[in-house]
Order: C-alpha cells, then sequence, then structure tokens
C-alpha cells in the first residue's frame, strides 16, 4: 500500500505503467475464464480488486501458467516491444477457435527516456479498467453459447526481432473463420494504451 | 340711555302714526269725492307710497343715530372699561409679582421637600432591602425550621415504625419460642422411635445374613446339581458318540474299498483331461494357422494382382525411354533429367524476374526524367517572361531616364540663364513669368512623359500579347497532350484513392479480426498451454478408450465362440473399475460357496439314496464307464461276483455284459431276461437264489 501511495504522489512511470497493465491483464484473463464457463466456477475464488469482486482461478497448474505468462509480460512491456495479447477459445474435439479476445497494446515509447513521470492519478485508471472489467462481464448477454468442452490459450503478438524466451514457442494466429468482432472500451495508463475488442464466431443459423 | 332710545322710538312712531292718520283723513275727504276714484286712488296710492318711502327713510336716519349714540355710548364704556382694565393690570402685575416671589419661595420649599424626599426614599429603600434581607433570612430560619420540624417529624415516624417492629420481632421471638419447645418435644419422641427402628435394623441385619448364608449353601447345590447334569450329558453324547463309532467302524473297509477306487478313477480322470487340454491347445493351433494362411492367401492374391500392376507400369516406363529418344533406363536418370529442367526453369525464372525489375527501374527512371523535362521547360517559360518583363523594365527607365536628364539640362539651361541674368532690373514680374512659363513646361513634360509611358506600356504589353500568342500556337499541341496525360493520371489517381480506401476498409478489418504484419511481429505462446494440454489429455484418453474397445470386441469374440478365456483376456478385468472387480470377485465366492454347499448336499444325498437302495433292493449299483452299470449283491458270496449292465443311448433298454459271475447263473439269465424279457424278475430271483445259498449255508 504505501509504494502504490507513493506511486499516486509521483504519478505514472514506465514500470509502474507495466505491472498496472500486467496485472490487469490477470484479472482480466482470469474473468474471461470465470464468466465463459472454460473452467468450473467451484475452483474459482474472490478477491477485492479495483473496487469490484473479482473471481480468481484456485487450480495451481492454471494460476502458474498465467503467473508465468504475466511475468513475461511485465517485462515486454517495459522494454515496449509487446503489440497485442489475444486469448483464443477453442473446442477441444475438433480445435476449432470459436472466440478470441484481443487486446491492443500502444506503448509511447517516449517514456523510456524521460525521467519525470506523467501525471495521471492511479484512481482515475482505476475507474478505466474497472469499466473494462464491467464490460467484459456484461458481454456474456450477447456472446453464443460455449456448449463443447472448450480450452483457451494465450497468444502474444511481439517484435519479430524479440528474442524468443525458454519454454515459449511461435504459434499461428488462430483465427476465427466467420466471425463477429465487437469493440469494448479501452484505458490508458498515458505510456500504454490497451484497446479491447471480442471476436466470437458467428453461428450457423441467422 | 336705551330708555332714551326707547323713548325717541316711541315719540317717533306717535308722530308717523299722526302724520298717517292725518294724511289718511285727507285721503278719506279725498274719497268724499267719487268722481275722481281712480286718479285720487292713484294719487292716494302715490302718497302712501311716498308716506312710506319718507317713513322708511326716517326710520333709518333714527337707527343711524341711535347706532351712532350707541357708538360713542360704546367708545366711553370701552374707555371707562380699558382704565379699569389697566387698573386691574397693574394690580394684577403686583400680584403676579408677588405670586412670583411666592413662588421661588414655594419652588425652594419643593427642592428641600424634593431633597428630603429623596433622602427619604434612600433611606426607605435601605429599609426595604434590609426587610427584604430580614425577610429572606427569615424565611430561611422559617425554611430550616419547617425542615427541622419535617425530620422531626420524620423521626417520629420511625420511631413509632421502629417501636411497631419492635413489637412484631417481640411477639415473633415469643411465637419461635413456643415452636421451639414443641419442637423439642417432637426431637425426643422421634430419639425413642430411632431407638426402636435401630434395634429392628440390627435384627434385621441378622436376619439378612443368615439369608445370605443358606443362599450360599443354595448357590453351591445349584452348581453342584448343573455339573451333575453337565457329567450326565456328557456321558450320554459319548454313549452315542461310541454307538456312530462303532457304525463307521463296520463301515471302514467298505469306505476304504471305496477310496482306492475313487483314486483310481481319480488319476484316470486327470491322465484323460491332461490329454483333452493338449488336445485342445492343438486344435486351436491349428486353428490359428489355419486363419493365418488364410490371410497369407488372401494377400497373395492382392499382391500378384499388385505385382501384375507394377510389372505393366515398369513396362510403361521402360518404353517411356524408347518413346523420348532421351538416354534414360533407370528412374534414377529420370529424376535427373527432371531436376536438371527444373534447374533450368528456376534460372529462367530468375532472368526473367530480373529483367522485369531492370524494366520496371528503366521505366521509372524515364517517368523522373520526363518530369525533370517537364519542370526544366516550364522554368525556361518562367525565366524567358521575366528576362522580358526585365527588359520592358530596363527599356522604361532608361527612357525616364533620358526624359530626367533633358529637363535637368533644361532647368540648368533655365538656372544657367537666371544667373547670368541677374541684373538690379525688374526681375520678379519676369521673373514670375519665367517660373510660370517652366512650371508650365514642366507640367506639359510630366503630361508627355506619362503619354509615353503609357504607350510604352501599350506597347509592351502588345508585345507580350504577342509572344504569348506565339507560345500558345507553339504550345497547343504540348497542351493538348499534357491535358489528356492530366485526365489519365486524374483517372488512375481516383481509381487508386478507391482502392486504398478498400484495402484499409480491409486491414482494418483484418487487424481486428486478428491479422498482422508478419515482416514486423510474429505471434508467441507458452508450449505448455492449457489447450494443447487438453488435445494431449483428450488423445490419451481416445487412445485408451480405443485399447479398451478392440480388447472387449476379442473378448465378445471368444466368447460367442465358446471357448476357454485366454489368459491374455483376462486382463479385461483390469480395465474395469476396481468396485465391479471386487463386487463380482465377492459374487463369485459366494456363487463357488453355494456350488460347493449344493455339492456337499447332493453328495450326501446320493449316499443315502444309494444305500437305501441297497438295502431295500440288495444291489449295489455302479457306474463303471459311460453308460456302463455294475451290480453287486448284499448276499454276494465272492467279492468280485458283479453284473454288467450297459445302457442304450436314450437310457431305455439294459443289455447285459457277460462277466465271470453272469456264467455261473446262465439259467436265470435264460430264463427271465430270455424268454421273460424282465431284469427286475431276474433280479430278485438271483437276490432270492443268493439268499437261500447264504442261509443254507
Amino acid at each position: 500500500m504505501a509504494k502504490q501511495l507513493g506511486r499516486d504522489q509521483q504519478g505514472i512511470t514506465l514500470r509502474g505503467s507495466a505491472e498496472i497493465v500486467a496485472e490487469f491483464f490477470f484479472y482480466g484473463i482470469n474473468s474471461i475464464l470465470y464468466q465463459r464457463g472454460i473452467y468450473p466456477p467451484e475452483t474459482f475464488t474472490r478477491v477485492q480488486k479495483y473496487g469490484l469482486t473479482l473471481l480468481i482461478t484456485t487450480d495451481p497448474e492454471l494460476q502458474n501458467y498465467l503467473n508465468n505468462v504475466v511475468e513475461q509480460m511485465k517485462e515486454w512491456l517495459y522494454k515496449c516491444s509487446v503489440q497485442r495479447l489475444v486469448v483464443a477459445i477453442s473446442s477441444i474435439e475438433n480445435n476449432e477457435v470459436l472466440e478470441r479476445w484481443q487486446f491492443d497494446i500502444e506503448c509511447d515509447r517516449t517514456a523510456k527516456d524521460e525521467r519525470a513521470p506523467r501525471e495521471k492519478t492511479q484512481k482515475a485508471i482505476q475507474d478505466e479498467i474497472r469499466s473494462v472489467i464491467r464490460q467484459i462481464t456484461a458481454t456474456v448477454t450477447f456472446l453464443p453459447l460455449l456448449e463443447a468442452a472448450c480450452a483457451f490459450d494465450l497468444l502474444i503478438y511481439t517484435d519479430k526481432d524479440l528474442a524468443v524466451p525458454e519454454k515459449w514457442e511461435e504459434s499461428g494466429p488462430q483465427f476465427i473463420a466467420n466471425s463477429e468482432e465487437v469493440c469494448l472500451r479501452s484505458f490508458t495508463t498515458t505510456i500504454h494504451k490497451v484497446n479491447s475488442t471480442v471476436a466470437y464466431k458467428k453461428d450457423s443459423f441467422p | 340711555m336705551e330708555d332714551l332710545e326707547n323713548n325717541t322710538t316711541v315719540f317717533s312712531t306717535l308722530r308717523s302714526l299722526n302724520n298717517f292718520i292725518s294724511q289718511r283723513m285727507e285721503g278719506v275727504s279725498g274719497l268724499a269725492t267719487p268722481g275722481s276714484s281712480q286718479s285720487s286712488l292713484q294719487i292716494q296710492y302715490q302718497q302712501r307710497v311716498q308716506l312710506e318711502e319718507q317713513a322708511g327713510q326716517i326710520h333709518s336716519k333714527s337707527q343711524l343715530l341711535q347706532v351712532e349714540r350707541e357708538k360713542m355710548q360704546m367708545e366711553l364704556s370701552h374707555k371707562r372699561a380699558r382704565i379699569e382694565l389697566e387698573k386691574a393690570a397693574n394690580t394684577n402685575a403686583r400680584n403676579y409679582e408677588r405670586e412670583a416671589d411666592r413662588n421661588q419661595e414655594l419652588l425652594t420649599r419643593i427642592k428641600q421637600y424634593q431633597e428630603r424626599e429623596t433622602e427619604a426614599e434612600n433611606k426607605l429603600k435601605e429599609q426595604m432591602e434590609m426587610n427584604k434581607s430580614y425577610k429572606k433570612s427569615m424565611e430561611t430560619m422559617s425554611k430550616k425550621l419547617q425542615e427541622k420540624e419535617s425530620k422531626l417529624a420524620e423521626a417520629n415516624e420511625t420511631i413509632t415504625i421502629l417501636k411497631g417492629k419492635i413489637s412484631e420481632l417481640q411477639w415473633n421471638i415469643m411465637n419461635q419460642e413456643m415452636q421451639m419447645t414443641s419442637q423439642d418435644s417432637q426431637k425426643q419422641e422421634l430419639m425413642e422411635q430411632l431407638d426402636v427402628q435401630q434395634k429392628k435394623w440390627q435384627e434385621a441385619s441378622q436376619q439378612i445374613q443368615t439369608l445370605q448364608a443358606s443362599q450360599s449353601l443354595l448357590a453351591e447345590y445349584e452348581q453342584k446339581i448343573k455339573d451333575l447334569e453337565q457329567k450326565l450329558s456328557q456321558q450320554e453324547h459319548d454313549a452315542v458318540i461310541v454307538k456312530n463309532m462303532k457304525a463307521e467302524l463296520a463301515r471302514f473297509p467298505k469306505m476304504e474299498r471305496e477310496l482306492r477306487q475313487l483314486r483310481e478313477e481319480n488319476a484316470y480322470f486327470r491322465e484323460m483331461k491332461e490329454n483333452n487340454g493338449l488336445l485342445k491347445e492343438e486344435v486351436e493351433g491349428l486353428q490359428r494357422k489355419l486363419e493365418r494362411y488364410e490371410k497369407v492367401q488372401a494377400q497373395l492374391v492382392t499382391v500378384e494382382l499388385e505385382n501384375e500392376k507394377l510389372l505393366g507400369k515398369l513396362k510403361s516406363w521402360e518404353k517411356l525411354d524408347q518413346s523420348t529418344g532421351l538416354n534414360i533406363r533407370t528412374p534414377d536418370d529420370l529424376s535427373r533429367q527432371i531436376v536438371a529442367l527444373q534447374q533450368r526453369e528456376l534460372v529462367l525464372k530468375e532472368q526473367n524476374s530480373t529483367i522485369t525489375n531492370s524494366a520496371r527501374l528503366l521505366e521509372k527512371a524515364r517517368q523522373q526524367l520526363q518530369e525533370e523535362i517537364l519542370r526544366v521547360q516550364s522554368q525556361l517559360l518562367d525565366e524567358k517572361k521575366k528576362r522580358e518583363q526585365h527588359e520592358a523594365l530596363v527599356r522604361r527607365l532608361q527612357k525616364r531616364v533620358l526624359l530626367l536628364t533633358k529637363e535637368r539640362d533644361g532647368m540648368r539651361a533655365i538656372l544657367e540663364s537666371y544667373d547670368s541674368e541677374l541684373t538690379p532690373a525688374e526681375h520678379s514680374p519676369q521673373l514670375s513669368r519665367r517660373m510660370r512659363e517652366a512650371e508650365e513646361m514642366v507640367q506639359k513634360l510630366h503630361a508627355h512623359n506619362t503619354e509615353l509611358e503609357l504607350e510604352v506600356e501599350m506597347k509592351v504589353l502588345k508585345s507580350q500579347e504577342c509572344t504569348a500568342e506565339q507560345s500558345t500556337v507553339i504550345t497547343k499541341e504540348e497542351v493538348d497532350t499534357l491535358r489528356l496525360k492530366i485526365e489519365e493520371l486524374e483517372a488512375e489517381r481516383s481509381k487508386l484513392e478507391e482502392e486504398n480506401r478498400s484495402l484499409e476498409m480491409k486491414l482494418e478489418k483484418l487487424t481486428v479480426q486478428g491479422d498482422y504484419d508478419p515482416s514486423r511481429t510474429k505471434v508467441l505462446h507458452f508450449s505448455m498451454n492449457p489447450a494443447s494440454l487438453a488435445k494431449q489429455q483428450r488423445k490419451e484418453e481416445q487412445q485408451q478408450l480405443q485399447e479398451e474397445c478392440e480388447r472387449l470386441r476379442e473378448l465378445v469374440r471368444v466368447l460367442e465362440g465358446g471357448g476357454s478365456i485366454p489368459g491374455n483376456l483376462e486382463g479385461v478385468g483390469s480395465f474395469q473399475s476396481p468396485q465391479e472387480v471386487a463386487e463380482l470377485k465377492k459374487q463369485v465366492e459366494s456363487a463357488e460357496l453355494k456350488n460347493q454347499r449344493l455339492k456337499e448336499v447332493f453328495q450326501t444325498k446320493i449316499q443315502e439314496f444309494r444305500k437305501v437302495c441297497y438295502t431295500l433292493t440288495g444291489y449295489q449299483i455302479d457306474i463303471t464307464t459311460e453308460n456302463q452299470y455294475r451290480l453287486t449283491s448284499i448276499y454276494a458270496e465272492h467279492q468280485g461276483d458283479c453284473l454288467l449292465f450297459k445302457a442304450s443311448s436314450s437310457g431305455g433298454k439294459m443289455q447285459l455284459l457277460e462277466t465271470e459271475f453272469s456264467r455261473t447263473i446262465r439259467e436265470l439269465i435264460e430264463l427271465h431276461l430270455l424268454r421273460q424279457d424282465s431284469i427286475p424278475a431276474f433280479l430278485s430271483a438271483l437276490t432270492l437264489d443268493l439268499f437261500s445259498r447264504q442261509t443254507i449255508a
């Protein structure tokens, strides 16, 4: 808490912005997994964050995986070499991608050279993040039902020249063949701007 | 005065009356003459009127006089009144002074009295205050008195209450003392009762002790009785057992015989079983070989077909060699040729691409050069125009310069002339005239100058127009070509803009869908991600399920075939859940137990039945081999005497087989079996015969 208070007074630095965005991804991905029923709801527990009651998973394997990805994202956000994060939800039986949650990241590279932090309050950023997460929860109303058993994968679009770390590998973009897209709200920390969209497979019945 | 006045009025009225009467008389007399009635009346009327007027005048005069007299009198009275008033005023003034003095005295007195009054009031106030304080103190004192009185009253009340309480307490004490005495008496009575009870209790305890002793003796006797009864029962049991043992001992030799026979049969059966097993395995092996050979045969057929096809293909390939004319004997050559062709193709494509690139570059260079040429031409034109403009300017300026120099010269000449002609003559009018003339000249020159400039400009414009016309004439063709080019370029531009817009839309849509620029971005994901883990698990599950499926299918086939379950299929049970396995095992055990119990029961029953048959019919019937029955009579003389019967497959008819014993009883056989065709008669005759022999012997 003292660190966060200090941040309030100091403003937003590049490292602080990277942490905020990485945290948002952690909680956002957990919300998506819960809302879309990828994992059973009894494996989630409640926490307070951004002034909301959010659900995060208690499955240790899944937690380990998410923590690895989020830590790597933090580093890459600090280096401003990540462009996009995609949560691709696919059916286990036929490997068909049914839903794609895409978070575009625009990074202000001049922030690396600046010494003075930028003026934006923690509270304003939290309000914006809160509205985005509320929208994610609200999208359940119009997204089609995922009936078959599904699994998810996290894809990260980075610069071409970035070194691929251990345990990571290149993959395809996992498009949806016949998709409908909906743009959600965005939030910005004045150094990183995150735009959210969700794309889902159009139903065969009109 | 008034009386005088009244008298005067009376006198005046009397006089007037007299006058009137006199006049009346005259008038009456005048009436005697009726002749002049009318005029006399008129005259009388006029006289009356005059008289009345006179009367009135006189009356008014008299009134005037009266008024004047009154006025005089009034004035006199006024004067007297004034004098009197003055006197009165003086007296009043003196009175007033006296009164004023008195007033002042009274005022001083009043002041004194007022002071005394204030002092008295002050004293009063002090007294009042004192009074009030005394009253307050009185009140406090009275209050205190009241309080004390109230307290006294309360104290008295409490005293009375306490006195009452004391009296009550004394009454209570009295009562309690009474109760105490009564209770003492009761206590003594109770103590006496207690003593009595104690004596009784002691007697009772003594009786209890005696009873207990007797009870213990009873228990001992009962125990002895039980022991004796047990011994009795045991002895009875032993007797029964002894009897059974005797009977069993009698059976012992028979049992030993049977045991031997059963062991022999057992060994025989085991050998047969082993032979059976071996034979079954051989059969199974042979069946499998058969299946394999059949499969191999089918494969052979297909392989032969393929062989023929391949031979045909080979021949066609070999023919190819002949048809193409190249040096192709083996497929390696063919592949080499193909590779060479492909390489040539690649080379040619590369050349093609380089040539197209160079062509494009050349075109671009050409276009650039064309553009440069156009630019340079336009610049040239501009420069030419500028040069012409400058030349025109130069000419104008030169003409101006000439005019100005002329003016200057003129002015100088004038000035010199004026300077030379500086004489004391009257210059001023001449000078002024000359000045005017000079000014007029200057003005004329200016006008001429402007006209000339205008002409020059017109000339320049005309010249420019001429040059423009010339340039248009020369470059009309160029303009037409340029216009055509411009139109084409604009059309291309619009098309390109539309294409650009549509491409941008597509790009946006694709980026939203997730597209990316492969030259700048790449997509990474964690190797151990949940989707891939889920896929792996799915695959493993599928494989396991398939394997189980295959094994179950084999099991089903085997069971339908009716063969025994091979050992490797028993592993199927391992795929079932352990709970089902345990349940099935339990069921199996219970079934086996039931089986065993049934077997035991059947055995006992069978033995009983055989015993009964033996005792009733006199023959022991044993089964030796399939459908062969051996009968041994109870009265048989020798151990080995037996009859063998063979049953037909249906079991209805029995045939007697030859044995040693049967040769000895040929007569009976002939009689009962051959003639009478009755086996029971034969058997019963045999028993009777043997029985008779036994009893006799």
